[in-house]
Protein backbone atom coordinates (compact mmCIF):
# COMPACT_ATOMS: atom_id res chain seq x y z
CA UNK A 1 0.00 0.00 0.00
CA UNK A 2 1.37 3.49 -0.70
CA UNK A 3 2.12 5.75 1.94
CA UNK A 4 -1.07 8.24 2.97
CA UNK A 5 0.89 11.23 3.08
CA UNK A 6 -0.88 14.74 5.13
CA UNK A 7 -1.58 15.77 0.91
CA UNK A 8 -3.82 12.09 0.09
CA UNK A 9 -6.11 12.87 3.10
CA UNK A 10 -8.74 15.01 2.15
CA UNK A 11 -11.35 16.86 4.45
CA UNK A 12 -14.58 15.26 4.61
CA UNK A 13 -13.00 11.46 4.05
CA UNK A 14 -14.87 9.32 6.48
CA UNK A 15 -14.42 5.73 7.06
CA UNK A 16 -15.44 2.97 9.08
CA UNK A 17 -13.64 -0.14 10.42
CA UNK A 18 -12.46 -2.45 13.20
CA UNK A 19 -13.94 -5.56 14.82
CA UNK A 20 -13.41 -5.88 18.48
CA UNK A 21 -15.25 -7.74 20.86
CA UNK A 22 -14.23 -7.39 24.39
CA UNK A 23 -14.51 -10.17 26.80
CA UNK A 24 -15.23 -10.44 30.34
CA UNK A 25 -11.71 -11.42 31.11
CA UNK A 26 -9.89 -8.93 29.10
CA UNK A 27 -11.99 -6.33 30.76
CA UNK A 28 -11.17 -7.06 34.07
CA UNK A 29 -7.29 -7.70 32.90
CA UNK A 30 -7.08 -4.47 31.73
CA UNK A 31 -8.46 -2.97 34.73
CA UNK A 32 -6.58 -4.79 37.19
CA UNK A 33 -3.56 -3.29 36.14
CA UNK A 34 -4.47 0.38 35.00
CA UNK A 35 -8.03 1.21 36.35
CA UNK A 36 -9.40 -1.31 39.43
CA UNK A 37 -12.13 0.18 40.60
CA UNK A 38 -14.97 -2.21 41.67
CA UNK A 39 -17.08 -1.71 38.78
CA UNK A 40 -14.59 -2.84 36.49
CA UNK A 41 -13.25 -5.67 38.31
CA UNK A 42 -15.18 -7.02 41.13
CA UNK A 43 -18.31 -8.92 39.23
CA UNK A 44 -20.20 -8.70 43.10
CA UNK A 45 -19.47 -5.46 44.06
CA UNK A 46 -20.43 -4.53 40.13
CA UNK A 47 -24.42 -5.65 40.62
CA UNK A 48 -24.84 -3.38 43.21
CA UNK A 49 -23.39 -0.60 41.57
CA UNK A 50 -25.07 1.79 38.96
CA UNK A 51 -24.28 -0.18 36.12
CA UNK A 52 -25.48 -3.42 37.21
CA UNK A 53 -22.51 -5.48 36.20
CA UNK A 54 -18.76 -5.11 35.22
CA UNK A 55 -18.34 -2.82 32.71
CA UNK A 56 -14.85 -1.62 30.50
CA UNK A 57 -12.24 1.02 31.98
CA UNK A 58 -12.93 4.36 29.38
CA UNK A 59 -8.89 3.83 28.91
CA UNK A 60 -9.45 0.14 27.60
CA UNK A 61 -12.13 1.19 25.52
CA UNK A 62 -9.52 4.26 24.06
CA UNK A 63 -7.43 1.54 23.87
CA UNK A 64 -8.84 -0.99 21.97
CA UNK A 65 -9.74 1.99 19.45
CA UNK A 66 -6.16 2.79 18.91
CA UNK A 67 -5.81 -0.65 18.33
CA UNK A 68 -8.26 -0.51 15.52
CA UNK A 69 -7.23 3.13 14.29
CA UNK A 70 -3.33 1.69 14.08
CA UNK A 71 -4.73 -1.36 11.89
CA UNK A 72 -6.65 -0.09 9.84
CA UNK A 73 -6.41 4.09 9.38
CA UNK A 74 -3.16 5.50 10.60
CA UNK A 75 0.05 4.89 8.46
CA UNK A 76 2.73 4.33 10.80
CA UNK A 77 5.04 5.19 7.52
CA UNK A 78 3.90 8.98 8.10
CA UNK A 79 2.53 9.06 11.00
CA UNK A 80 4.22 11.45 13.99
CA UNK A 81 2.11 10.83 16.86
CA UNK A 82 -0.85 12.66 18.51
CA UNK A 83 -0.45 15.97 20.56
CA UNK A 84 -3.60 15.15 22.37
CA UNK A 85 -7.45 14.88 22.30
CA UNK A 86 -10.19 17.19 22.64
CA UNK A 87 -14.06 16.14 23.67
CA UNK A 88 -13.47 12.65 24.69
CA UNK A 89 -17.07 11.09 26.21
CA UNK A 90 -17.82 7.84 26.91
CA UNK A 91 -21.55 7.76 26.37
CA UNK A 92 -22.41 4.56 27.18
CA UNK A 93 -20.47 1.50 29.17
CA UNK A 94 -18.72 -0.71 27.24
CA UNK A 95 -20.32 -4.63 28.75
CA UNK A 96 -18.37 -8.14 28.25
CA UNK A 97 -19.52 -9.47 24.86
CA UNK A 98 -19.61 -5.91 22.96
CA UNK A 99 -18.14 -5.69 19.41
CA UNK A 100 -16.60 -2.38 18.80
CA UNK A 101 -16.09 -0.63 15.51
CA UNK A 102 -14.88 2.91 14.53
CA UNK A 103 -16.34 5.65 12.49
CA UNK A 104 -14.32 8.58 11.56
CA UNK A 105 -14.58 11.72 9.56
CA UNK A 106 -11.53 13.97 8.84
CA UNK A 107 -12.86 17.56 9.47
CA UNK A 108 -9.51 19.77 9.27
CA UNK A 109 -5.99 19.97 7.48
CA UNK A 110 -3.26 22.34 8.31
CA UNK A 111 0.24 22.16 7.26
CA UNK A 112 3.05 23.21 9.65
CA UNK A 113 3.86 27.16 8.81
CA UNK A 114 7.74 25.92 11.05
CA UNK A 115 8.20 22.88 9.45
CA UNK A 116 5.83 22.18 6.28
CA UNK A 117 6.92 18.79 5.50
CA UNK A 118 4.24 17.97 8.14
CA UNK A 119 1.03 18.69 8.94
CA UNK A 120 -1.79 18.44 11.50
CA UNK A 121 -5.06 16.46 10.65
CA UNK A 122 -8.33 17.32 12.48
CA UNK A 123 -10.73 14.17 12.81
CA UNK A 124 -14.23 13.13 14.58
CA UNK A 125 -14.27 9.87 16.01
CA UNK A 126 -16.43 7.43 17.02
CA UNK A 127 -16.81 4.02 18.41
CA UNK A 128 -19.60 2.26 17.88
CA UNK A 129 -21.19 -1.27 19.55
CA UNK A 130 -23.48 -4.24 17.79
CA UNK A 131 -26.35 -2.41 18.62
CA UNK A 132 -25.01 0.74 16.57
CA UNK A 133 -25.21 2.86 19.28
CA UNK A 134 -22.19 5.45 19.71
CA UNK A 135 -20.46 4.40 23.26
CA UNK A 136 -17.55 6.67 22.98
CA UNK A 137 -16.22 9.87 20.74
CA UNK A 138 -13.48 12.35 20.69
CA UNK A 139 -11.97 14.96 18.68
CA UNK A 140 -8.72 13.61 17.43
CA UNK A 141 -5.42 15.59 16.24
CA UNK A 142 -3.07 13.49 13.91
CA UNK A 143 0.50 14.95 12.96
CA UNK A 144 1.67 13.48 9.52
CA UNK A 145 4.47 13.77 7.37
CA UNK A 146 3.70 15.48 4.04
CA UNK A 147 5.06 14.00 0.64
CA UNK A 148 6.40 17.45 -0.16
CA UNK A 149 7.43 21.14 1.60
CA UNK A 150 4.98 22.41 -0.97
CA UNK A 151 1.42 23.77 -0.31
CA UNK A 152 -0.95 22.62 -2.00
CA UNK B 1 -8.24 7.23 54.59
CA UNK B 2 -11.70 7.68 55.09
CA UNK B 3 -14.20 7.21 51.88
CA UNK B 4 -14.55 10.06 50.07
CA UNK B 5 -18.12 11.65 48.87
CA UNK B 6 -18.88 14.81 46.60
CA UNK B 7 -18.57 17.12 49.47
CA UNK B 8 -15.13 16.24 50.06
CA UNK B 9 -14.00 17.96 47.11
CA UNK B 10 -13.44 22.26 47.11
CA UNK B 11 -12.51 24.22 44.13
CA UNK B 12 -9.13 24.63 44.59
CA UNK B 13 -7.83 21.63 46.25
CA UNK B 14 -4.28 20.43 44.95
CA UNK B 15 -3.13 16.94 45.46
CA UNK B 16 0.15 15.64 44.29
CA UNK B 17 0.42 11.11 44.75
CA UNK B 18 1.42 8.15 43.07
CA UNK B 19 4.89 7.33 41.69
CA UNK B 20 5.38 5.15 38.52
CA UNK B 21 8.54 4.49 36.65
CA UNK B 22 7.34 2.58 33.19
CA UNK B 23 10.19 -0.10 32.12
CA UNK B 24 10.82 -0.51 28.43
CA UNK B 25 8.77 -3.79 28.54
CA UNK B 26 6.37 -2.46 29.77
CA UNK B 27 6.23 0.69 27.35
CA UNK B 28 6.20 -2.13 24.27
CA UNK B 29 3.93 -4.86 26.18
CA UNK B 30 1.17 -1.72 26.04
CA UNK B 31 1.99 -0.69 22.43
CA UNK B 32 2.18 -4.20 21.09
CA UNK B 33 -1.58 -4.89 22.14
CA UNK B 34 -3.31 -1.02 21.76
CA UNK B 35 -0.55 0.92 19.57
CA UNK B 36 2.26 -1.20 17.96
CA UNK B 37 3.62 1.92 15.77
CA UNK B 38 7.41 1.53 14.91
CA UNK B 39 8.27 4.38 18.01
CA UNK B 40 6.61 2.54 20.75
CA UNK B 41 7.31 -0.99 20.17
CA UNK B 42 10.86 -1.28 17.90
CA UNK B 43 13.62 0.37 19.67
CA UNK B 44 15.69 0.43 16.46
CA UNK B 45 13.16 2.12 14.38
CA UNK B 46 12.32 4.26 17.51
CA UNK B 47 16.18 5.48 17.55
CA UNK B 48 16.29 7.05 13.73
CA UNK B 49 12.64 7.95 14.27
CA UNK B 50 10.92 11.79 15.20
CA UNK B 51 11.21 10.92 18.82
CA UNK B 52 15.15 9.29 18.55
CA UNK B 53 13.87 6.16 21.13
CA UNK B 54 10.93 4.50 22.56
CA UNK B 55 8.06 6.46 23.92
CA UNK B 56 5.31 5.61 25.55
CA UNK B 57 1.85 5.48 24.13
CA UNK B 58 -0.28 8.15 24.81
CA UNK B 59 -3.07 5.97 26.31
CA UNK B 60 -0.72 4.06 28.35
CA UNK B 61 0.86 7.33 29.93
CA UNK B 62 -3.33 8.03 30.75
CA UNK B 63 -4.22 4.40 31.92
CA UNK B 64 -0.55 5.05 34.15
CA UNK B 65 -2.24 8.33 34.95
CA UNK B 66 -5.72 6.29 36.02
CA UNK B 67 -3.85 4.23 38.20
CA UNK B 68 -2.27 6.53 40.31
CA UNK B 69 -5.73 8.33 40.19
CA UNK B 70 -7.57 5.31 41.27
CA UNK B 71 -4.77 4.15 43.85
CA UNK B 72 -4.33 7.47 45.55
CA UNK B 73 -7.10 9.67 44.92
CA UNK B 74 -10.78 7.80 44.28
CA UNK B 75 -9.80 4.12 45.13
CA UNK B 76 -11.59 4.48 48.10
CA UNK B 77 -14.62 7.11 47.34
CA UNK B 78 -17.70 7.05 45.86
CA UNK B 79 -16.51 7.40 42.52
CA UNK B 80 -19.48 6.56 40.26
CA UNK B 81 -17.35 6.98 36.87
CA UNK B 82 -16.20 9.77 34.11
CA UNK B 83 -18.50 10.89 31.37
CA UNK B 84 -15.34 11.80 29.52
CA UNK B 85 -12.38 14.02 29.11
CA UNK B 86 -12.34 17.88 27.92
CA UNK B 87 -8.23 18.64 26.61
CA UNK B 88 -6.10 15.65 26.70
CA UNK B 89 -2.34 16.83 25.79
CA UNK B 90 0.59 14.94 25.40
CA UNK B 91 2.99 17.67 26.19
CA UNK B 92 6.37 15.36 25.92
CA UNK B 93 7.07 12.38 25.27
CA UNK B 94 7.28 9.70 28.30
CA UNK B 95 10.34 7.39 28.03
CA UNK B 96 11.20 4.22 29.82
CA UNK B 97 12.43 4.81 33.53
CA UNK B 98 11.06 8.48 33.93
CA UNK B 99 10.12 8.71 37.06
CA UNK B 100 6.27 9.77 37.33
CA UNK B 101 3.95 11.11 39.64
CA UNK B 102 0.44 12.77 39.14
CA UNK B 103 -1.08 16.57 40.44
CA UNK B 104 -4.56 17.23 40.71
CA UNK B 105 -6.61 20.66 41.15
CA UNK B 106 -10.19 20.62 41.86
CA UNK B 107 -11.96 23.19 39.09
CA UNK B 108 -15.28 23.07 39.80
CA UNK B 109 -18.19 20.95 41.84
CA UNK B 110 -21.42 20.60 40.49
CA UNK B 111 -24.37 18.89 41.97
CA UNK B 112 -26.44 16.73 39.53
CA UNK B 113 -29.17 18.48 37.92
CA UNK B 114 -31.27 15.55 38.79
CA UNK B 115 -30.21 13.04 40.96
CA UNK B 116 -29.78 15.30 44.44
CA UNK B 117 -27.27 12.00 45.83
CA UNK B 118 -24.37 12.46 43.04
CA UNK B 119 -21.86 15.44 41.37
CA UNK B 120 -19.72 16.24 38.93
CA UNK B 121 -15.99 16.93 40.31
CA UNK B 122 -13.83 18.79 37.42
CA UNK B 123 -10.27 17.93 37.69
CA UNK B 124 -7.08 19.42 35.90
CA UNK B 125 -4.55 16.00 36.34
CA UNK B 126 -1.14 16.27 35.19
CA UNK B 127 1.62 13.64 34.68
CA UNK B 128 4.88 14.57 35.93
CA UNK B 129 8.60 13.94 36.67
CA UNK B 130 9.71 13.65 39.74
CA UNK B 131 12.11 16.94 38.16
CA UNK B 132 8.61 18.86 37.57
CA UNK B 133 8.70 18.23 33.69
CA UNK B 134 4.81 17.87 32.65
CA UNK B 135 4.30 15.18 30.03
CA UNK B 136 0.59 15.06 30.19
CA UNK B 137 -2.53 16.68 31.48
CA UNK B 138 -6.57 16.46 30.73
CA UNK B 139 -9.28 17.95 32.53
CA UNK B 140 -11.18 15.23 33.68
CA UNK B 141 -14.84 15.16 35.21
CA UNK B 142 -15.76 12.69 38.05
CA UNK B 143 -19.08 11.49 39.05
CA UNK B 144 -19.36 11.00 42.91
CA UNK B 145 -22.11 9.93 45.30
CA UNK B 146 -22.91 12.15 48.36
CA UNK B 147 -22.56 11.30 51.71
CA UNK B 148 -25.22 9.27 52.86
CA UNK B 149 -27.77 10.70 55.38
CA UNK B 150 -26.64 9.83 58.39
CA UNK B 151 -29.62 7.24 60.19
CA UNK B 152 -30.52 7.29 64.12
CA UNK B 153 -28.47 9.73 65.33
Amino acid sequence: MATRYFEDVKIGDTAEFGSKTLSREEIIAFAKKYDPQPFHIDEEAAKSSIYGDIIASGWHTAAVTMRMMVDNMIDTKASLGSPGVDNLRWHKPVRPGDTLRVRTEVIDKKRSRSRPNMGTIFGKLEVINQQDEVVMSFNSIGMTLARTNKPE
Amino acid sequence: MTKRYFEDFSVGDVEEFGCHVPSEEEIIEFATEFDPQPFHIDPDAAKDHFFGGIIASGWHTGSMLMRMIVDHQIGNSASMGSPGIDELRWISPVRPEENLKAKSEVLEVTPHKYKSDRGFVKFRHTVLTAEGEIKMTMISSILFGCKPVAEGV
